[in-house]
């Protein structure tokens, strides 16, 4: 893997950003596929977290051998060369990944990371340094290189270190570390089970159940010092059925910030009937048209299209270094009155919600558009700083081993007037889509794609035919411009989502109620 | 250095098996990176770090897991082992789970692949890493066609690498490699509000095989410029023309239905293909492990057996899957390797202006977005950027538009190969010329 991630390294290409769901393909070279979601929390979602302090901060690295005392001193050095502000980020992260394939839950995997990066600031620059020996040595080392940054003399020392406690949005009631593998073994053979049960066209499935514990301490030299324990529940069926010499591959999968009882009997079954069902279907469906046809997006994993089209142009480094299609347009209309898009990382146990930011920065809400207009971009510290405000709390790293960047949490529409039903009706000829797979944006150019794994075709209003697979690709800000009917059935993403940019993988969720948008090229193989 | 890395491995196994392994695979990799970024007339960032990784390996009562970890506390061990040990056992018993048959390991090339470069790495450190990419940059702003620039990205880095591999049954093996690349973005006025971004890079084995900085700064700018003023074509059949830049992303979309997980779980459009046509007499892919300065080169493949130069595709006829140890024992058949290297095309004899000559009217293909292949059927949709070509010239950018089909269609329609193979990528390809394919547009 290393050696594909690495190419991938050597390759990027600048304001290009993808959104994609690892599931079976996880061994493509190039790239992962993405499974869809889980039709999850509804409405209540929105609603204000928990209140739940995380435990008391700096206790749980001491373990480890980092102490206040070491983090100052650490942050003395980063700050040794005139930066202007020095950030240490701690993180031990605990991963399982268990499958079933074959009828058997013959693999498991374990990784765990540990491991500290140290941050210098000198205006907008950024001195980055990472360190797996968390001994004093090894952290002085890593300070003295992110601090070359700067080249003058030290102007300032680490103040006081306060801990700060934040609510939490997802408390867990069994921490992954006292689940033993016992407890998850069953789950995935009922999977199996439910999905051999639901249609005998079923010939393999390949299942896996993931978890992760991690654990994050944010400490600068303004004195901050905050926690999180960020958990996360996985699930993923993925099926090949054959049916009169026909191959067809689906999957769904199910995530969340959350511990095993995540995996309620309903939920299980939910998931499983769907991976077999998204693969029976694909034996009735067509081929997609070729060329432009007006786009329905029905509500739920849809929101791709709001990750992809919008929320990528709004991460405000795009827009502060001028390169975005949407740079200098705040205030300024770019949907229609229905349009409002909120990035969110306060919805309970979603997916991409986070307590506080990679920077420490608390957990918030951020209008992206409101009736239409252009209100904020997503910013980290570096951002902020150059736009003179507050960070939204959109600083986010893959790991100890990046610096942040600003990133989207969960993104979604909020509800319109129309009904669904209503939406579809309106359609003389168009497509009707379901399920996207995955995505990816030219920053600056603004066009965009989503790959439709399966959808409708809409014939006087109505819906008929299944199609299957092809992309979709148009222009982000023009396929914005014209959303001019917004349902109100909001449905969020809550599936095994990634959302990758400059080689940093973060989990991401998203939502959308149905809308209908304009003409989008498809490409599909029927002329 | 590498003797402490090899050191740890043996260590690593040998107190699995102490503690009930029966076999056991470690390996340990050691990283040194450096990078720097230069960013519109001033340092944007700099990084430097070194990073070790251990992953092992553990086959106990018949049964099989991987873990890996990057605490390395000689204490963290063993609970370690323990724990990973203990959920092993609770796993369901897999009889084509064990470690290759050591006569796989045998042979492996002993020669030198010109992996690593001692002079490089001593020539470079973050300060020159800083003054190259920002010669870069002023290079860009020097470019033809600079006073478009809006914003300019450039940088440089480099990684020393060395990875070990221990297998309990009699293998070892040990590796050292480095890389060293540059790149320029370039981001440039259009119409309205589009921005289009121009990227250009190389990376490479060997320091002084980099290309000059002039080079890559201007073709970032070309890129740039020629983007400008984009438009989608209507859907229809046209011929085309790949970019060799680009054709990684279409042999990329190969290599997992070629895999041993693919074929063995039914999900690849090419398990009944071997031996069959899968495109046009001219394509003819190999797998080459040994390819001198290679960017995937290797000895070994991640199962520790030796590898060796392999035809993936002969004159378009199937040759050969990627079968690693585990899906060759369920397929009842030999391994050959656990994942493909460099993929080596030979070379027509016309650079890419030819091709396009060629073609005539069509669309060269300069660059993907998104889109995917369906594994299972080889039906595939991905979204286009490039050239709409007329009497063999360029006549406007072309966006917003797909090209659809199915992968042996596509392979079938295989008319010529450029002269132009992109040395920067472990897909050594050339610009690729192809009949008339599917796109759609307006």
């Amino acid at each position: 893997m290393s050696k594909s991630i690495r190419r991938r390294d050597f390759l990027q290409s600048a304001g290009i950003a993808v959104v994609s769901l690892p599931g079976w393909a996880a061994g493509c070279a190039l790239r992962s596929q993405l499974i869809a979601p889980h039709q999850a929390p509804r409405p209540q979602a929105l609603l204000s977290p928990t209140v739940t302090p995380v435990a008391a901060p700096s206790i749980y690295f001491e373990r480890f051998g980092v102490d206040q005392g070491l983090i100052k001193r650490t942050i003395d050095r980063g700050l040794g060369r005139g930066g202007d502000f020095c950030e240490v980020f701690v993180q031990h992260k605990v991963s399982h990944w268990v499958g079933l394939e074959d009828g058997e839950v013959n693999r498991a995997y374990t990784t765990i990371a540990l491991g500290a990066g140290v941050r210098v600031l000198k205006g907008d620059a950024t001195g980055y340094a990472y360190t797996e020996d968390l001994s004093e040595t090894a952290l002085g080392v890593a300070a003295a290189t992110a601090a070359a940054v700067a080249d003058g003399l030290a102007l300032s020392r680490c103040g006081s270190l306060k801990a700060v406690a934040v609510p939490n949005a997802y408390p867990v009631a069994m921490p992954w570390s006292a689940v033993g593998i016992d407890q998850k073994l069953p789950i995935l053979l009922q999977l199996e089970k439910l999905a051999r049960a639901r249609d005998s066209r079923v010939i393999k499935t390949s299942i896996f159940l993931g978890d992760d514990t991690s654990r994050i301490l944010v400490t600068n030299s303004e004195g901050l010092l905050v926690e999180d324990d960020q958990p996360m529940a996985e699930l993923f069926v993925g099926c090949v059925a054959e049916h009169k010499g026909k191959t067809e591959t689906s999957g769904q999968s199910a995530a969340s910030r959350d511990g095993i009882t995540f995996f309620t009997p309903e939920r299980v079954q939910n998931v499983a009937q769907e991976a077999v069902d998204f693969t029976t279907m694909l034996f009735d469906a067509g081929a997609p048209p070729v060329g432009e046809l007006p786009v329905v997006l029905a509500a739920g994993t849809t929101g791709l299209l709001l990750h992809e089209a919008i929320g990528h142009g709004m991460e405000a480094d795009f827009n502060r270094k001028g390169i975005s299609i949407y740079a200098n347009r705040i205030g300024q209309r770019i949907a229609r009155e229905q349009v409002t898009i909120v990035d969110d990382g306060t919805n309970p146990r979603m997916r991409g919600s986070i307590n506080i930011d990679d920077e420490g920065t608390p957990a918030q809400r951020t209008v992206l558009v409101e009736n239409g207009i252009l209100r904020s971009y997503l910013h980290d510290r570096v951002s902020a700083q150059h736009y003179k405000l507050s960070s939204t709390g959109s600083g986010r790293r893959e790991s100890y081993k990046f610096p942040v960047l600003p990133r989207m949490r969960n993104t979604y529409m909020l509800n319109g007037p129309c009904k669904p039903g209503e939406i579809i009706a309106s359609v003389k000829k168009g497509l009707y889509a379901e399920l996207f797979w995955n995505g990816e944006v030219n920053i600056g150019a603004g066009d965009f794609t989503f790959y439709l794994k399966h959808g409708r075709l809409i014939e006087d209003g109505k819906l008929s035919a299944v199609v299957k697979d092809a992309n979709l690709i148009g222009s982000g800000p023009k396929v914005l411009e014209r959303i001019d009917m917004v349902a109100d059935d909001l449905g969020f993403f809550s599936g095994t989502g990634y959302c990758g940019k400059d080689w940093q993988r973060v989990p991401v969720g998203f939502g959308l109620p149905t809308v209908r948008a304009g003409g989008i090229s498809i490409g599909g193989r029927k002329t | 250095m590498t003797q402490n890395l090899l050191d740890k491995a043996r260590t690593v196994v040998e107190t699995a098996l102490k503690r009930d392994a029966q076999a056991a695979q470690a390996t340990v990799r050691r990283a040194h990176r450096g990078e720097s970024a230069w960013r519109d007339g001033k340092l944007d960032r700099l990084r430097e770090s070194t990073e070790v990784g251990l992953s092992i390996t553990l086959y106990v009562d018949g049964r099989y897991s991987l873990n890996s970890t990057s605490d390395l506390r000689p204490e963290a061990l063993g609970p370690f082992l323990d724990e990973t040990i203990a959920a092993t056992r609770a796993l369901a018993l897999d009889p084509h789970r064990k470690l290759p048959d050591p006569k796989r390991y045998a042979g492996r090339f002993t020669g030198d692949l010109k992996l690593y470069d001692e002079l490089g790495v001593a020539a470079v450190n973050a300060e020159v890493r800083q003054r190259v990419a920002r010669e870069l940059e002023q290079a860009l702003r020097a470019a033809p066609g600079a006073t478009e620039l809006i914003s300019a990205t450039t940088g440089a880095g480099n990684v020393v690498e060395e990875n070990t591999m221990v297998c309990s049954n009699g293998m070892e093996a040990s590796t050292r490699g480095t890389y060293f690349w540059i790149y320029a973005d370039a981001s440039v006025r259009d119409q309205g509000d589009r921005k289009p971004i121009g990227s250009w890079s190389a990376v490479v084995r060997k320091k002084a095989k980099l290309p000059s900085v002039e080079s890559i700064a201007q073709e970032a700018l070309r890129r740039a410029l020629v983007a400008r003023r984009s438009k989608s074509e209507k859907s229809d059949k046209y011929p085309c023309v790949v970019e060799a830049a680009v054709t990684p992303r279409l042999l990329g979309d190969l290599l997992g239905p070629l895999g041993g997980q693919a074929i063995q779980q039914k999900r690849s459009f090419l398990a009944d293909k071997l031996g069959k046509k899968v495109g046009s007499d001219l394509l003819t892919i190999t797998d080459d492990p040994l390819l001198p300065e290679g960017l995937s080169s290797t000895t070994f493949d991640g199962d520790g057996m030796s590898t060796m130069r392999r035809p993936i595709v002969e004159r378009g006829v199937l040759k050969t899957f990627l079968l690693d140890n585990y899906y060759a024992s369920k397929l009842g058949t030999e391994p050959t390797t656990g994942g493909a290297s460099n993929l080596v095309l030979p070379k027509g004899k016309r650079d890419l202006a030819g091709l396009c000559a060629a073609m005539g009217k069509g669309i060269l293909v300069t660059g993907f977005l998104g889109g995917n292949l369906n594994w299972a059927t080889g039906t595939f949709s991905l979204g286009i950027r490039g050239q709409w070509v007329e009497g063999g010239k360029p006549v406007h950018a072309v966006s917003e538009m797909n090209l659809s089909g199915n992968a042996i269609e596509l392979w079938s329609r295989l008319l010529e190969l450029g002269n132009d193979p992109y040395l920067y990528s472990s897909c050594r390809c050339p610009s690729l010329r192809f009949d008339r394919l599917q796109f759609s547009g307006t």
